[in-house]
């Protein structure tokens, strides 16, 4: 009986083990990507394949576009926060909120260009195949038919 | 040696059993009851019909031992261990991979950035 029990609890061990061993094996690049100090930047490499000269490159266009994101969040905010406060104090659409929503959609199609430049200039310093395919991916990221309507925040 | 002889011992059991009369008489309906007592007796000796567990039990003591058998055994939970813990991973590394990847947009988009 104690040697039956034996191999029994051997199989359920080995069996743990093997899953153990697999898991943990193949799934250190995507926990090493996550450990990585720009996770996002990391990703890119290792999925558009690209050589540490690519890379940097990428790195640079990614760094020098972030102040200018930065600065189109913080005018899409304040827009945001106008066109409230003229929203609450009227029941009219009044010229006021007629220009504000001119000045949003003027807005938004301002940052739509600016990072379809960006995402056209990454996509240069990559091999043409890899470009045309991160090209294809990040448009259809950003500029899905719903752009914009599935966000949580308010 | 009289255990070597044990001939002997049952020739004067016979003799004594021979010579033997007793004056008592059975009780009545004595047979029947000593059938009765039998009955009961190899009812209640009556093995239980086995259960699941003892069947198990009964296997593991008795067939998992078996080399062939053993081995088939152990190989065949190896792969399992293997095989899920291979799916899991592939499925794990996709939603990381997705997740950095909707990561990447979210930071270059600012409709998409989750700001207060």
């Amino acid at each position: 009986m104690k040697r039956g029990v034996f191999i029994l609890v051997l199989g359920v061990v080995a069996a743990a083990a093997a899953y153990g061993c697999i898991y943990f094996a193949c799934t250190a690049s995507a926990r090493s990507l996550q450990r990585s100090d720009k996770p996002e930047l990391a990703w890119l490499k290792e999925e558009f394949n690209l050589s540490d000269a690519e890379f940097n490159r990428v790195s640079e266009l990614h760094a020098a576009y972030l102040p200018q994101c930065r600065d189109m969040c913080r005018q899409i905010d304040a827009q945001n926060v106008h066109l409230q406060k003229l929203l609450a104090d009227t029941t009219n659409v009044t010229p006021e909120i007629d220009a504000a929503l001119a000045d949003a959609a003027r807005m938004r199609s301002d940052c739509q260009r600016m990072m379809l430049r960006h995402f056209v200039q990454v996509s240069q310093t990559m091999p043409p195949e890899q470009g045309r395919r991160y090209l294809a991916w990040v448009e259809a990221k950003a500029f899905l038919p719903d752009y914009g309507m599935s966000r949580t925040e308010n | 040696m009289k255990r070597n002889e044990p001939g002997k011992h049952d020739d004067a059991l016979r003799k004594l059993l021979k010579e033997w009369r007793t004056d008592a008489s059975l009780a009545r309906r004595f047979q029947e009851s000593v059938w009765q007592r039998i009955e009961h007796a190899e009812q209640a000796e009556a093995p239980a019909a086995p259960s699941v567990w003892t069947g198990i039990a009964q296997w593991i003591s008795t067939m998992l031992p078996r080399p062939a058998l053993a081995i088939s055994y152990v190989a065949v939970l190896l792969a399992v261990g293997v095989t899920a813990g291979w799916a899991q991973a592939r499925q794990e590394s996709a939603r990381v991979r997705d997740e950095l990847g909707l990561r990447y947009v979210r930071v270059l988009d600012p409709y998409l950035d989750p700001r207060k």
